[in-house]
This record gives structure tokens, sequence and C-alpha cells, in this order.
């Protein structure tokens, strides 16, 4: 029994090409991609990001009516390193085309990316994650306080220099009667495995994993 | 002993005049302003809080004007904890993302990870799945609609639903050994076949929880009086409204937008099943209901044409891609060849390789769109994986639905959204 | 038939004993204090507080299979009414102010039944930088269920444990005070019962 494909059986790569077409003719100083899983993709500068939201939320033929998703993606010595160390992903969805796009936009730390809020109201709460976890600030964003994290939390945790553990933790401090805060003790660190051990594959980086483990394509066709 | 009754009279009249000096006081002062909001602190310990809730409400009487829910409560760091686990690890944090859909949740990881390694799934595989998937569809809704009816005051149709709801966990035991995380769902296929006799077993129970259970969930409430005051007109949310707050499941079919990824992006095996996707009229909480009540119909025909399949032209047939560097060898299969120890070995402390880029993924959960995007490096490790909860954005839409409602109706439309802090707060 | 005030006597004749020493004697001899942890055991009202993923097995355990209802336990929507407060979930740090107040707002004799895995010690989000490491750091704990999540059934002999600790509770004078200031894991500067070395730390 030879394994079928099971996902994105509907997508036709005529219609990503139109779509990325479409993308290229109104946004020409967007980077358009179709990546190899079949995704369209654009990358645009933060001075361009909300005229090209704006454009494809009510593009004819197009029409990205719904924001499905705002993420950061913190690309601190990522491999290959990448134009700046953030990055804010927008997950678009035409129910009408049926089609998905990625907007992506590099951002450096310090810098401010338009709020998106006044195009669609969903944006509101996804902004106010992606400043929580990133500390990426929204411009004109109504209302940007932390969502997730502790009140009076410091500190943004996704980032790749916030350590897992955070900086402090948690414990009832009876003389003082309440919950209160002390530095992280552990008694276990999280063992990472990250050395260069006989198992070299266990680290994330694949610079240092060994070249028979590299995925190789063709080996699962 | 007379002049003791004296001071005690004493005392009494003075107590008496500070009374009345206190009283007069209080009418002549002013009213609070009528235009100043009353804030009340819902939550986070509220028995319809559907767990750790917390929203601040602004009153004006008892009409809400504004709520503002606080969530993150249950913020336990999972996206962080997923970077520095393999993708075999991470797979049990989406147990416990949506902890009352256990397998769509694992689904989508798997859909995200085959996606980025670009392989594909025996059709055996794909229709366990398929089954179990609408195995938790049918446990989710039960759960929803036990405690939403809790909510609005209606005590049977929890026990009722929960009767049920601990069938789909035995079956969920018996296929991975756990009442609820199943962990049973892996890139590359299913853990494991299903043992002998389950799918007589489902198929019993499925039988007679579409025609005997569900009519009586149904005759429960369908035409209850309390039931339709309280769900009739209630967080009436537009198609358009629906759409921009980036709703998706019944949130939107409830508003009669037909959109159901299992349809219109299907994944594994839907386009070769047949069924049908509810939508409702109004949008309020009573089409909501009417809309999932339906799907588990619907979920229940899935499951017919699933069983069909599986005892049928699948028995015996491979549940994961026969290769090891994707999916472990067996136990037996370990002992005996060195060749399929070492891959084994790695398997389970490595974890597998997974090119370089970037995907989205995802499914119709019970709730709604559940997404991953994931972005790898390559390694065995992921570099970033966001999860896309359908929870966040209709509890974000709580502010707009909520206003002009009763104080009262607040719990109704946090039933009606489904909402579950696992995915919510991740 | 013997009188007697030993509990262990008294079950072993059973009811039928207690029935004959009732019609024999017209009275029954038994301790205040062993009628007291009876009544304490026998009607158990936890609060109705899920944090995660193990309030779905509590309310399972509360539902039409386990029913709960059989031992005395019934849910109360208020601390102000319960004696047992069963932490079901993760205790994330934000949580736990709330859950301390919570715990002051029960009256005493209150007890504490930590369910899971994460709210034994972090469990699987033991690393996690919003994750409370155990649930005894913040209030006392009673009854430790593992599992993640404990089933409905291992809820319910937890339950039952509690209920056999509760018996065996001195009421009286200052043995019968529950301690004012309660153990907590790792309270500020306190030793750690197992050293570097145990735990492999270099």
């Amino acid at each position: 029994m030879t394994a079928q494909l099971h996902i994105d059986t509907h997508l036709k790569t005529s219609e990503l090409e139109r779509c990325a077409e479409l993308c290229r003719i109104a946004l020409p100083r967007a980077e358009v991609a179709i990546t190899p899983q079949r995704e369209v993709q654009l990358t645009v500068a933060v001075t361009e990001l909300y005229a090209a939201l704006a454009w494809l939320k009510d593009a004819e033929g197009l029409k990205f009516s719904q924001l499905m998703d705002v993420c950061g993606v913190d690309y601190l010595a990522f491999n290959p390193a990448q134009p700046q160390r953030f990055a804010v992903a927008y997950h678009l969805l035409s129910p009408t085309q049926n089609l998905r796009v990625r907007v992506k936009c590099f951002v450096a730390e310090g810098e401010s990316v338009p709020s998106v809020v006044a195009l669609w109201p969903a944006a509101n709460w996804f902004e106010r994650e992606t400043y929580d976890m990133y500390g990426i600030v929204f411009a004109g964003h109504p209302d940007l306080r932390r969502i997730l994290t502790d009140y009076d939390f410091i500190g943004h945790p996704l980032r790749k220099d916030f350590p897992l553990n955070g900086h402090v933790e948690v414990y009832y401090d009876a003389a003082q009667g309440r919950v209160a805060y002390k530095p992280v003790d552990l008694p276990q660190e999280l063992r990472n495995f990250d050395s260069v051990s006989s198992w070299k594959g266990l680290t994330g980086n694949t610079h240092l994993a060994e070249t028979d483990n590299v995925f190789v394509r063709e080996e699962f066709k | 002993m007379a002049n003791q009754t004296r001071t005690l009279e004493l005392t009494l009249g003075e107590t008496l005049e500070r009374a009345q000096a206190v009283l007069a006081q209080a009418q002549t002062a002013p009213q609070t302003a009528p235009d100043q909001p009353f804030t009340l602190n819902f939550g986070p310990q509220h028995p319809s809080a559907h767990g750790v809730l917390r929203l601040v409400l602004e009153l004006d009487g008892e009409v809400v004007t504004k709520a503002d829910p606080h969530i993150g409560l249950l913020h336990r760091g999972t996206e962080k904890l997923i970077e520095h686990k393999t993708y075999i690890q991470a797979l049990p944090y989406f147990d416990r993302l949506d902890y009352v859909s256990m397998m769509c949740q694992e689904h989508v990881w798997c859909l995200a990870t085959e996606k980025l390694l670009g392989i594909g799934l025996p059709l055996r595989a794909q229709y366990i799945r398929v089954l179990f998937s609408e195995v938790t569809r049918i446990a989710n809704h039960l759960l929803w609609i036990g405690c939403h009816a809790l909510d609005v005051g209606a005590m049977a149709v929890f026990l009722y639903a929960f009767k049920e709801r601990e069938f789909t966990m035995d079956f969920y035991e018996e296929v991975s050994g756990a009442r609820m995380h199943a962990n049973y769902f892996r890139p590359g296929g299913v853990n494991r076949d299903l043992p002998q006799g389950l799918t007589r077993k489902i198929g019993k129970w499925n039988e007679n929880f579409s025609k005997q259970v569900m009519p009586l969930l149904e005759g429960l409430l369908d035409e209850n009086r309390i039931w339709k005051q309280r769900t009739v007109g209630i967080g009436v949310v537009t198609p358009e409204e629906a759409q921009a707050w980036g709703f998706s499941g019944a949130m939107l079919r409830g508003s009669g937008f037909a959109w159901d990824l299992r349809k219109s992006q299907p994944y594994e095996c839907y386009d070769q099943l047949e069924f049908n996707v509810p939508v409702g009229k109004n949008g309020d909480s009573y089409d909501r209901y009417l809309c999932r009540m339906a799907e588990m119909y619907e979920s229940c025909k899935l499951i017919t044409q699933c069983l069909e399949r599986l005892e049928g032209d699948l028995m015996g047939q491979p549940v994961k891609i026969e290769n090891y560097k994707i999916s472990p060898p067996s136990r037996g299969e370990m002992k005996d060849s060195m060749e399929a120890l070492i891959h084994h070995f790695k398997y389970f402390t490595e974890g597998f390789h997974v090119p370089a880029g970037e995907v989205y993924a995802a499914i119709e959960a019970p709730k709604g769109e559940m997404g991953v995007y994931l972005v790898s490096e390559g390694g065995p490790k992921p570099w970033r994986a966001k999860i896309r909860a359908p929870g966040y954005a209709h509890l974000q839409g709580l502010d707009f639905m909520a206003r002009g409602h009763l104080l009262a109706d607040v719990t109704a439309i946090i039933g009606t959204q489904d909402i579950v802090f696992g995915e919510i707060d991740r | 038939m013997t009188l007697t005030t030993d509990p262990q006597a008294l079950i072993a004749q059973g009811m039928d004993g207690v029935n004959t020493q009732l019609r024999e004697n017209g009275f029954l001899l038994t301790t205040v204090e062993d009628v007291v942890n009876w009544a304490r055991a026998g009607s158990l009202w936890p609060m109705t507080f899920g944090l995660a993923c193990c309030a779905v097995e509590m309310m399972h355990s509360a539902a039409a299979r386990y029913d709960l209802d059989r031992f005395g336990t019934m849910f109360r929507p208020s601390p102000r009414q319960s004696d047992l407060m069963i932490i079901a979930g993760t205790l994330t740090n934000k949580m736990a102010p709330a859950l301390r107040r919570l715990y002051e707002q029960m009256p005493e004799p209150r007890y504490v039944l930590s369910m899971g895995s994460c709210a034994n010690g972090g469990g699987y989000y033991h690393h996690s930088y919003a994750v409370v490491r155990g649930a005894d750091r913040i209030v006392p704990v009673d009854i430790y269920v593992p599992g993640c999540p404990p089933t409905a059934e291992a809820l319910v002999y937890g339950i039952l444990q509690l209920q056999r600790k509760i018996k065996r509770e001195p009421v009286f004078g200052e043995a019968g005070r529950r301690t004012e200031q309660p153990q907590y894991a790792y309270a500020e500067g306190e030793v750690r019962p197992y050293s570097a070395l145990e735990m492999h730390i270099d």
C-alpha cells in the first residue's frame, strides 16, 4: 500500500500562481513566492505592510476577508541569517477564493509595526499577544497591554534569549502572608543534551548534526 | 445599680442619636452619579467561567456595557516548551491544549509536521485518524452541551451527556491506554493499529448514540421553553462580524456562513466521505446549538463510513508509513534486527530531522479552525510553533457579543462560544 | 455483646453489632472525636474549581458513571461553603494569588487535594517560565493524586484516602488544632530534602 498525499489536495497550482501574479502586479516591491509546501508567501517592508494588507483584504479576485493569525518569530542566531531579528507573520484566508496567504514582515528590535486593528478587529488580541511574547510594538493599537503573561511580568518570554525557566518563580511567603516572587532555583535543569556528544543530532542546530542524519527528501518517495 | 442603668440608657440614647445623624446624612448626601458604571469582577473561580476566565464587566444596572476578558491565567508557556522539545516530544502538549478534544489537536501538529516533511499517509491511517477525529468531535460537543446547559440551569443534560462521554473515553483508552491524553496520532500515521473488536464496539455505540441518545438530548432542549428563552436572540453575530473577528467553526456557520475546512480544504480522506455541513440562520446561541447538534449526527455518519472501510478493504493495511526514519519499528522487530534497534533508539532519543521551511496547517477542530504555524531550521526541534486557537478569536468577540445583554446572559454567551482555556492561554 | 469505644472493633462488628448494641443497651458508646470525624469525612464538600485538563476528569468523577455523591461529596460553587479544594490542573504564576485567596476564604477545617502531575510538581510543564512547580508552594496539600490526568477512579480513590486521613485526625486539644503554620515545599531559605549529588547536578 503506497502512501497517499493527504494535505492540501484541493490546491490547484494555477490558482496559486494566479494569486501570486495578482500580488506581484499590485505590490511590485513585495517579494512574492510560492513555497515548496505550496503556500503563497509575501515578504513586505514595514513601511508598506499596512497598504499591502489593506489591498489584500479588498483586492478584486482575492478578497482575503479573514485574518486568521498574527504572530511573531524570533530569528536570533537562525541559520541561515535573516534580514532582521524579528518577523511578524500574518495568515490571511479568503473563503470566497478558498486561498490562504502568509504576509511576512521583518522588523528590527525596537522597530514598531503598524497595527491592522482598523482593518480586522480580530487583530487586536493577536497583536497584543505578539507584543507580550516578543516586545514588538504595534503603532496605533487601541489597547496594547500584556495579555497572557502574569500581571507585572518582566521580559518577553518567547524571545530566544529569554530562558525557558524564566527569571522568577512564585511561592507563598508565610511571614508576609502573601504570594511572592523569588529568583528561580531549580533542583534539576531541563536536560537539553545540547553538547556535542556521541549523539550529536540532539542539538537543535543543523550545522552541528551529523551529515547522515540530514533529511533527504528522495528517500521518502 | 440605678447608676448603672442610667449609664446604659445614656449610652443607648447616644447610639440612637448617632444612628439618626448618620441616616440623615445618608439621605442628604448626593446619590452616586447615574452615568458611572458599576464594575464587576467575574471569575477566575466562577462555576460557569469554564476554567479560569476572569472578566471585568462594566454594568449599567444589570446591562453589560463593556466586557474585558483577562486571560492568561492558564498560560503555561507551551510554545516556548515546544521549541525545546523534539517533534514527537512536543506532540503530547497538543493533547493538553484543548483538553476536551484531544486527538484533533494532535492531528494538526501531525499535519504540520507531515506537510514540512512532504510525506503522504497509508489510507488506513487516514481512516483511523478521521474515525477518531469524529469520535473526538462528539466528545467535545457532549461536554459543550452538558456545560452549556448546566450554565443556564439544566442539570439533566449534563448527566446524560457525560454518561455518553465516558464511552468515547473508553475508546480512547482502548486505542492508546489513556482516557484523555492519548498521544495516539504520530507524524507518519498513528501509533498502533486498532485493537481487535474495537470497530465493532464503536459501531454499536455509534448506532445507539445516533438513534437513542441524540433524540433524548434534543428532546430535553430543542423545545424547552427555558432553554429557548435563554438562547434565542442571545449573542447574535452577523456573518460580516464573524468574518471580521476571525471566527471559525460553529461560530461562523451559526451565522449562516457555510465554511467547513473538512469540505473546502479537505485533509486526510474527508473528500472521499459523505457528510453535510449544517448551517444556521440567525447567528444566535440557539442556532449555534442546533448547528452543533446536527454536527454530531454528521459525525455519526462519518464514523459509520470509516468503520465500513476499516472493517472491509482496509483491514490489515499498515497504519503508519514504513520508513523507520519517521515512524519507529515495532518492538518485536527492534529486538531482532540491529538496524531496527538503531532506528528505534535514534527515533526516541534524537527524534527525526525535519527540513528547513515554514508551513501553516489547519484543521476543522470541533471549536473551529485550529492551526499551527511551524518554522523549522532543519534538525530535530522546531524553531517556532505558533498555535492558532479558535477559542482565542471567539473569546475576543465576547465584548461585542455581550454588550447590551443582561449579566446572566454572559454565561450563556461563554457557553455558546465553547471556551476552553487550555487552547486560549496555551 | 461487648461495649466498645474502639472504632476498629465497632467496624468489625458491623451494622449488626451497632444495631444489637442499641437494641440491647439502648445506647452506643463511642468518642465525640470519632463522631466528629465521621461527620467531617462523610460530607466532604469540594469547591467547583477546575484549572485545566484534570478538571474534565473531576467532572467525570462527579457525573453519571462514578458519581461522587455516593460518598457525600457534593460540589459547591463557593469557597465559603466548602471543606475541600481539589487543585485540578496546572497552577500558573498568574493564578497563584487567586488560588491562595480562595484557600483563605475556606472555613476550617479545610483540606487540599492536589490532582495530577502539574499540581503535584509542575509535571509536563515543570520547566516553563509561567508555571508554579507544585501547588504545595502556595497552599499546604493533604493528598496528592498522581497521573496526567488521573482517571476519575483515581480521584475517587484519592478522596477515599482523604476520608481515611480525616478519620484518624485528633479533634480536641492542642493536637486537634490543624497547624497554624503549615509546611510549604521550599519556603525561602529552606534546605532541600535531597542533595545536589543525588540529583546528579554537577
